[in-house]
């Protein structure tokens, strides 16, 4: 089921420590992509919110409400 | 064997947290932490074959973790070492990977390209360090690699799929299925973890791998 966002920017999961989330970030930047991110690393809340989404970060939550886990070659992080 | 350290001197050593203070610094997974620390699969047997090791003159006497509160290898095995140290009296030491890049170069691996966590690195009282173990088991490594193999012949996806090259919806489902084979063998995984650590330790500081 797709996940709702309310937002026209695409919403992503991330953990700092995580390279595969960092190189999202870092391609996403290098775009000039508009996007909210949230930080399961520090709060419990936005984890929580996180795994119920997936099981893998970057999740991305697009605005039409499809998810995406990971990124790229880079597995990411187990959450 | 004892080795001798380098980045990590007596100072720097006692500036990192106790067990008691990582769990109080970090922000989640108190739930994660808690649940390994009641369910480690520490035997009577292992616990004896530690506390042996540890009595020894040039025996475990410090233990340093590297670590995260995020990290899924990190609650599940930190706190089996924490039950090491507390019977042994061991001093464990964690430090936050992403705070201390220094001491996470000494141990990186996969041939010094993952930062891979957690890290327990075993060192005498007067810190030459012993032996260290990275990230989780042989038999998890193995058993991650036999369950995508598993799967992409389940799923029918060429033997050169890798999670990076598929896309959804093969990508959500290569990855759930993969999650699905390896969930239930967390336990013996982590018994494993035990095993190697303490087949390093016995060789490192030549006892018997007997309790």
């Amino acid at each position: 089921m797709p996940a709702e966002t309310g937002t026209a920017s695409p919403i992503v999961y991330t953990i700092r420590g995580c390279d595969a989330c960092m190189k999202l970030l870092r391609k996403w930047d290098a775009e000039q992509v508009i996007y909210e991110e949230r930080r399961v690393e520090l709060s419990q809340t936005v984890l929580d919110e996180a795994r119920r989404l997936g099981q893998l970060v970057p999740i991305v939550v697009w605005p039409d409400g499809r998810v995406e886990q990971g990124f790229g070659d880079t597995i990411g992080c187990f959450i | 064997m004892v080795h001798a350290t380098t980045i990590v001197t007596p100072a720097r050593f006692v500036q990192g947290l106790s067990y008691s203070d990582f769990l109080a610094q970090a922000t989640i997974n108190h739930d994660k932490f808690n649940e390994s620390y009641q369910s480690v699969p520490l035997t009577e047997g292992d616990l004896a074959f530690f506390r042996k090791a540890a009595a020894l003159p040039q025996g475990p006497k410090k233990i340093l973790a590297l670590a995260e509160a995020w990290c899924g290898d990190v609650y599940r095995e930190l706190p089996t070492v924490a039950r090491i140290a507390e019977a042994t009296s061991a001093d464990l030491r964690i430090f936050l990977r992403d705070q201390n890049p220094d001491i996470m170069d000494e141990f990186l691996s996969n041939n010094g390209k993952s930062r891979a966590i957690p890290v327990f690195a075993f060192y005498t009282a007067d810190l030459q360090q012993i032996t260290h173990f990275t990230e989780r088991s042989a038999s998890a490594h193995a058993g991650l690699t036999s369950a995508m193999d598993e799967v992409r012949a389940q799923l029918k996806l060429p033997e050169t799929a890798t999670f990076g090259t598929l896309v959804d919806p093969e990508r959500t489902a290569f990855l759930r299925e993969v999650i699905a084979r390896i969930q239930p063998h967390s336990t013996q995984w982590r018994k494993d973890a035990i095993a190697e650590i303490r087949e390093s330790l016995a060789t490192a500081v030549g006892i018997p791998n007997a309790s």
